[in-house]
Order: C-alpha cells, then structure tokens, then sequence
C-alpha cells in the first residue's frame, strides 16, 4: 500500500483501537446479572436521582391521579378520605366560574403569542443587519436586562409606569391637561399591560435563539448578494429570513404547546378584584381554591385537566413541529 | 461588507434608529423608577408630580429599607438559596448524567424515560404541596431547594455532551483503573463544565428570582428570600397615591419607598450581570436553555 492511501499512524490508532469497541461488545455479550452486577456501582452512584424523581416527581402524579377522585379534607390523611369517583370533574364542569376560567387561560396565552412572537423576531433580524460591532453588542446588552429580573421587580416597575398618583404615563396625561386613570384598576387595561410588561421582559432574551440560528448563515452569501445588486430589504427577504424559518415555525409550534399556561406567576402579581374577570386563569385559580381555601381535591382535579390537556398538546405541537420544520424537541 | 451605496446607508440609519427606540423604551422605565425613588414630597409637590430627574435627591427611601433587618434577612437567604440550591443540583444532575451516558448500562432506557417524562408531565401545584407537607418540609427553605435537586432538562443537555466527548477519554481513564466516582469527579465534571456552568447560572437566577414557591411553602416571614419580602412590600400600603402624600408630609412618600425596593431588588442582578452576560448567551448556544 502507499503511504499516500494508507491511514497515518494515530488515526490508524484511534479507528482500531480495541479501547474503543473491544470492551463494549464482551459486556454487551455477557449474561444480563453479570451486566448489572459490573454495573453496580453505576446503580449506586444513581439512588439519590432516583430517589428525587420518586419523591418529588412520581409521587406527587399517584398522589394527583389519587386526590382528583376523592374528597380529601384538612386534617384526614389521602388515603383515609373518601372515594368520589368524577364528582370533582362534573363539580368543575358544572361551576360557574371555570368556563370564565379556561377562557380567559386560551385567550390570554393566544394573545401573548399574537403580539410577542414577531417583535423579538423582527428585532433579531435588524441586529443580525447592523453594520455597527461595538455600538450592536452595547444595545444587546441593554436590551437583554429585563429578562434577568423577577415578576416581582417587573410589577414595581409597571406600577411605577402605569399608577394614578405618580406613574410616568399619568403624569404626562395630567400635563397634557387630561385626566389621571386608574390603569391598573382598569379591566380593559389589564390585558394590554400585562402583555405589554411581558413583552417589555422577553423581547430581548427571545432574539438569542433566532441570532444563534442566524450565525451559522454564511457570510459569503450576503456578498455574492450585494455584489449581483440586491439591496438590504432583497437580501432578507431571500437569506435572512429564509435561513430562520424553520427556527420561528419550531418556536411557533412549542408556544402552542403551552397554551393552558397563561403565565400564573406574573397574573398572581398583576391582578386585583376589579379586574378579575378577565385576569383569572387557571393557574391562580388553582392557587386560590387549593392553597387559599383548602379545596384539594378540586384544584387537584383542574390542575390534572391542565396537566393531561397540556400533555396532549405538547405531543400533537412537536409532531407538527418536526413535521414542518425538521425541528422537535425529541 | 460594502455600505457604500446610498440605499445602504439609509438601512442603515433606518435599522439603528428603530434598535436604538426599542433599546431607549428598556432602559427608560428603570431610569424612571431609579428618579422616583430619590424624590422627595416637597420635590413631587413643587414640580407637580411631574419628576424624571429629581434636582434634589432625597436618599430617605433607601436609609428607610436598608435599616430594616427583615430586608438583611431575606437577602442573607437569597443568598442561601442561590448558592446552595445550584450546588446540590449540579452535583446531582450531572451524577444522573454520567450514568445515563454510559451505553451499556442496563435498565439505560427506562431510567431515560423515566426523565425525560418528567419534563412532559407535571402533577401540579396542589399534589406537590401535598408531598412537601407529607415530608415535613413546609416550613422549612430545604423545601425551595429539595423541589429543584435535579434539572431534568439539564441532566439531558449534559448527557449528550459527556456522550460527544472524545471517544477514548473516558475509557483510558477506566483503564488507570480509576473508579465510578474518580470518574465523575475527575473526568467527567472538569470536561463538562461549560454545560454545567451554562445550567448552573441559569440556576442562579432562577433561585434568586423565585417568590412564588415561598409564598406556598413557607408561612414564617423570617424565611422569606428577598423577592417575596419585595413583594409584600409593593402591596402594602396601596392607599391612593396623592392621598398620602397630603396627609404625612414626612420626608419619605410610600411611592418612592416602593420604587427603592424595587431598585434594591434589581441592584444584585445589575451588579454582577455585566460580568455574566457573556456567558448567559453561551449558554442558549450550547442548547442549555429551553428556546
């Protein structure tokens, strides 16, 4: 053989190597205990993961498959309390604020989705075209802060922006001559606001993901585009935008999985009696029934409905997920 | 790149333009917040409530907050629980990795399925609380940290980056006959730590950021980790603004101790983001983040 079309020294190593195969195949070969018990140590290292998904994980679904058909009180113990097979469900279904309830949780999150989903997109796009280096990685800067804060930091915000007494937007209302509104007391507002902040928060932090996907776009090919003449708006049209849709139907695909999560954290901050028949979803009713009124077995009930529901969507999104962009997350 | 042509230039200037208005609508919020808090009545009343920039900034909000000892307190856990909570979680999720990663493992397949169905199912608040209550741990900060002892999608992300490492690496070390543990303590942790880094970060803030746990799991106020404390503090005293300032003309208004509380919270994020920035996007490009 040449030395040309032979494999050189180390690589000839590493493609034969009997490190690499040789002990892999005698385990697969020998009987299922001897496996195990070479193993053991391995098994041993794993109890304390294992523990933590029985306990805090499985546990916890027996005990909501559990509690969902019985009428667990204060004080008697789950498996003491009584059996009451679907009569949580049909009290649920026959209550009159859960229809509020489940509308307002799909409409919501529908809305998050209608107006947060293309500005980080958009954004993502002029930051990927700024000619600037410095002053680019400045802005991004700034523009991501707002993610690394709680809830609890964005409300105090919002409230210093939006409240009668001193908040920005009052104060320039008041001085164009208009009169001061109760924003947070508004049901009309509520919405707006809360959709608003979020976007305020996220909208910074969502561009990574699409610049990550844009990063990997050849250079070359803005080049050739802009010496054959096209223009910046021809060349997102044909390279930048094609080059992260399969990103944004991905993206697209997984926020309708979570369409029975309407973001419970920030309503639970956000909302107050005067607006609480638009704000209520179902993650701060459950938090209210369950923990605020004691309703276990009710709040267990709906929050398995959410549980099952969401289930079945995550599943159903990722499948079209992979089926229209390649994409899944398994 | 050539921007030398004039429909260039103008993109240009149209792009920066529009970044620049959405960058400005991020930051002038804080800046509001940040002016409010440092003004005093006599200041609100004289320039009609109407302040940006106070000319006379009044420092009472902050002397009020940073002398109560609850806020110290609360802080002193955040710290805790940012620091601990992480720990334990790193410690254990790249454990569950390490193991899941080894091919021959026996069982490999349901141990991953056992998992990974934890990210697409989840029991619910009510049940959760009623475990934690069945363990004891109401009451107790263990409780915030037990809850996240292992990151289901973190310990995926590592997996597959000790399952890519190069081939050989782990075996040689098998070889010098070192043992499971030397493996992971000495091999597998030191290779992996950019993953782990990524997810421990990630970690850090979700720690520091959480009240909403607090607030079911723990019912003594002296447990209470700053954002809670926060909390509370921004729903007190939610009498009508104006109102309040006529009655009291003391030197502190409850709106500007309300915008120092909420300086104070986002001052530890503020404080060590600059430095950290980096490697938050690193770690979205490393997949250590859910999109």
């Amino acid at each position: 053989m040449s030395v040309k079309g032979g494999k050189t020294g180390p690589e000839a190593a590493t493609a034969e190597s009997p490190l690499r195969k040789g002990p892999t195949d005698a385990v697969l070969r020998a009987s299922i205990w001897k496996r195990i018990h070479s193993h053991r140590n391995l098994y041993f290292l794993f109890i304390p993961v294992f523990a933590y998904f029985v306990l805090f994980k499985y546990w916890p679904i027996l005990l909501a498959w559990v509690v969902a058909f019985k009428d667990l009180q204060l004080g008697s113990g789950v498996f003491r309390s009584e059996w009451i097979g679907w009569q949580n469900f049909k009290d649920i279904f026959y209550s009159p604020d859960i229809p509020n309830v489940i509308r307002n949780t799909v409409e919501i999150s529908l809305l998050r989705l209608a107006v947060g989903f293309l500005p980080p997109i958009i954004l993502a796009i002029l930051f990927h075209d700024m000619a600037t280096r410095r002053l680019k990685k400045w802005l991004q800067t700034f523009v991501y802060i707002p993610h690394f804060f709680s809830w609890v930091i964005v409300y105090g915000v919002v409230f210093g922006f939006f409240s009668v007494g001193f908040g920005f937007v009052n104060n320039v209302l008041s001085g164009l001559g208009m009169e001061r509104h109760e924003f947070l007391l508004d049901s009309a507002w509520f919405r707006p606001i809360l959709i608003g902040s979020a976007l305020w928060k996220e909208i910074g932090w969502s561009t990574i993901i699409y610049l990550a996907a844009l990063a990997t776009v050849d250079a070359q090919l803005y080049e050739a585009a802009v010496i054959d003449g096209a223009g910046p708006l021809k060349r997102m049209r044909h390279i930048t935008i094609p080059s992260i849709l399969s990103v944004v139907t991905f993206v697209l695909c997984l926020s309708l999985g979570s369409l029975l999560s309407a973001g419970g954290e920030q309503i639970l901050l956000f909302y107050n009696d005067a607006v609480f028949q638009t704000a209520d979803v179902i993650d701060t009713w459950v938090y209210r029934e369950g923990l605020a009124r004691l309703q276990f077995s009710l709040a267990t009930a709906v929050g398995l409905f959410q549980s099952v529901i969401g289930l079945g969507l995550v599943i159903g999104s990722n499948f079209v997920a992979k089926r229209l962009s390649g994409r899944g997350i398994w | 790149m050539m921007y030398r042509s004039r429909s260039e230039r103008t993109y240009q200037i149209v792009i920066h333009a529009i970044v620049l208005l959405v960058v400005a609508s991020a930051v002038f919020p804080l800046l509001y917040v940040l002016g409010m808090s440092l003004t005093g009545p006599a200041e609100m009343m004289s320039r009609n409530y109407f302040v940006i920039i106070p000319h006379d900034p009044v420092w009472a909000a902050y002397e009020r907050i940073l002398s109560s000892p609850l806020i110290w307190r609360s802080f002193g856990i955040s710290v805790f629980r940012s620091f601990v909570g992480p720990a334990l979680m790193l410690m254990l999720t790249a454990t569950g990795a390490y193991v899941l990663s080894v091919r021959t493992l026996p069982g490999r397949n349901f141990l991953l399925l056992l998992v990974v169905s934890t990210i697409l199912f989840n029991a619910g608040l009510i049940p959760t609380y009623l475990v934690v209550k069945q363990l004891g741990l109401v009451n107790s900060l263990w409780s915030l940290i037990a809850l996240y002892l292992v990151d289901s999608f973190g310990l995926l992300v590592i997996k597959i980056f000790i399952e890519n490492l190069p081939d050989g690496l782990i075996e040689a070390a098998k070889m010098d006959g070192a043992g499971e543990l030397q493996m992971l303590a000495r091999v597998v942790i030191p290779l992996a730590a950019p993953a782990l880094a990524a997810i421990g970060l990630f970690s850090i803030v979700f720690h520091w950021n959480s009240w909403f746990d607090a607030m079911v799991y723990l019912n003594n106020a002296h447990l209470f980790p700053m954002q809670l404390i926060l909390k509370n503090m921004l729903a007190s005293a939610s009498s009508d603004a104006m109102e309040s300032l006529i009655l009291n003309g003391n030197a502190v208004t409850p709106e500007s101790m309300k915008m120092a509380t909420v300086v104070v919270g986002t001052l530890p994020i503020l404080l060590v983001y600059p430095f950290l920035q980096k490697y938050f996007v690193q770690g979205v490009y490393v997949g250590a983040v859910k999109g």
